[in-house]
């Protein structure tokens, strides 16, 4: 009798659910892949470039300047890999594992975002801020001193900014984390 | 049939109750819930060529909304309203239609106050899916999943009635 009051109450809920149609569903699912795999593309053009740009510079002198260029792209493309191998190995295990092994991984996951956030995070930052001001002498002989301040200006600018844009995600990151013990 | 079809097919059978299971998630609050419901729908379309077939179809859609509920609580905590303590001291009025609405509040500040684990059997009972696909769908086994019923039941129903 009790646990009927309890159904009947589930049931007596207004039902909301048909907003959307399996059409539209299939047409979001695939802008979704059109959009990774444009951004994947987008990224690796411009790893090509840097990296062909890279060559190119080695292939007269082997100095700072490409030493810094390739610690910018190396610890770059090294950050993305790692957190678009996390993110599909997230996916993955959300379609395949049961909602009890599912809170298990989202445990040992948080335990490698961890490293992740704190480790390697500050690391890449740091090969990438290294390499940027290896390129910095090269800048001011090559450019004209107001071109040069802009370069200097928005290049530890942008660095500043991604460093609160990711630290504001890391802590957006452990906050759930923390809610799911 | 191709495979639009089959997808429509099972979005008309699954989408209900997979917007309810959500809502439960949710505490009731349906823009998260159509979220997280479309989310799911995106998952199933997507990875549609790894269903394999080792449970059945039901199941895996449910582990997909459970899970894509459960791995994204970031958005829940960003709107969800806070959950007006003081209704649970009120008693359930079963005959009132008026307090139907409070009594759903009530019964999700209730079903809040239950374990990730518990929240997601209960949820899935009272949607009246089968005892082995819940069994299936969590990772726990039919024998145990009977007693934990029983004993969620009995502490909601307290919760909803006694407001503890």
């Amino acid at each position: 009798m009790e646990n009927d009051k309890l159904n009947q109450l589930w049931k007596s809920q207004k039902d909301n659910s048909n907003t959307n149609t399996p059409e539209n569903i299939i047409k979001l699912a695939q802008k979704q892949r059109n959009g990774q795999f444009l951004s994947i593309t987008i990224l690796s053009i411009t790893v090509i470039i840097l990296i062909a740009y890279t060559i190119y510079c080695s292939v007269y002198k082997w100095n700072n300047f490409t030493i810094g260029l390739l610690l910018m792209i190396v610890s770059l493309v090294f950050r993305i890999a790692l957190e678009t191998i996390s993110l599909y190995r997230k996916e993955q295990q959300l379609i395949a594992l049961d909602s009890k092994a599912f809170q298990n991984y989202l445990g040992k996951h948080f335990k490698i975002r961890k490293i992740i956030n704190y480790g390697v995070t500050p690391i890449c930052f740091i090969i990438y801020t290294y390499g940027f001001t290896l390129l910095l002498p090269y800048f001011k002989r090559e450019f004209s001193e107001g071109f040069y301040t802009y370069i200097l200006i928005s290049g530890f600018l942008s660095i500043f900014i991604i460093a609160i844009i990711v630290a504001f995600s890391i802590r957006k990151e452990n906050k759930f984390y923390e809610e799911l013990k | 049939m191709n495979i639009e079809n089959q997808f429509t097919e099972l979005y008309n059978t699954y989408a209900p109750k997979v917007y309810k299971l959500c809502l439960g998630y949710a505490s009731g609050v349906d823009e998260i819930a159509k979220e997280w419901q479309q989310e799911t729908f995106i998952k199933v379309w997507k990875h549609r060529n790894s269903f394999k077939g080792d449970a059945s179809i039901s199941t895996w859609i449910y582990r997909i909304a459970i899970n894509t509920c459960l791995g994204d609580l970031r958005k829940s905590k960003r709107k969800f309203q806070p959950i007006n303590e003081s209704i649970l001291t009120t008693p359930i009025d079963s005959n009132s239609k008026t307090s139907t609405d409070k009594d759903i509040q009530k019964m999700y500040s209730c079903i809040d106050q239950l374990t990730k684990n518990n929240k997601t059997l209960i949820l899935l009972e009272l949607e009246e899916i089968p005892q082995a696909t819940i069994a299936e769908t969590t990772g726990i086994s039919h024998g145990a999943l009977r007693t934990r019923l029983s004993r969620i039941r009995k502490a909601l129903l307290k919760c909803i009635t006694n407001g503890k």
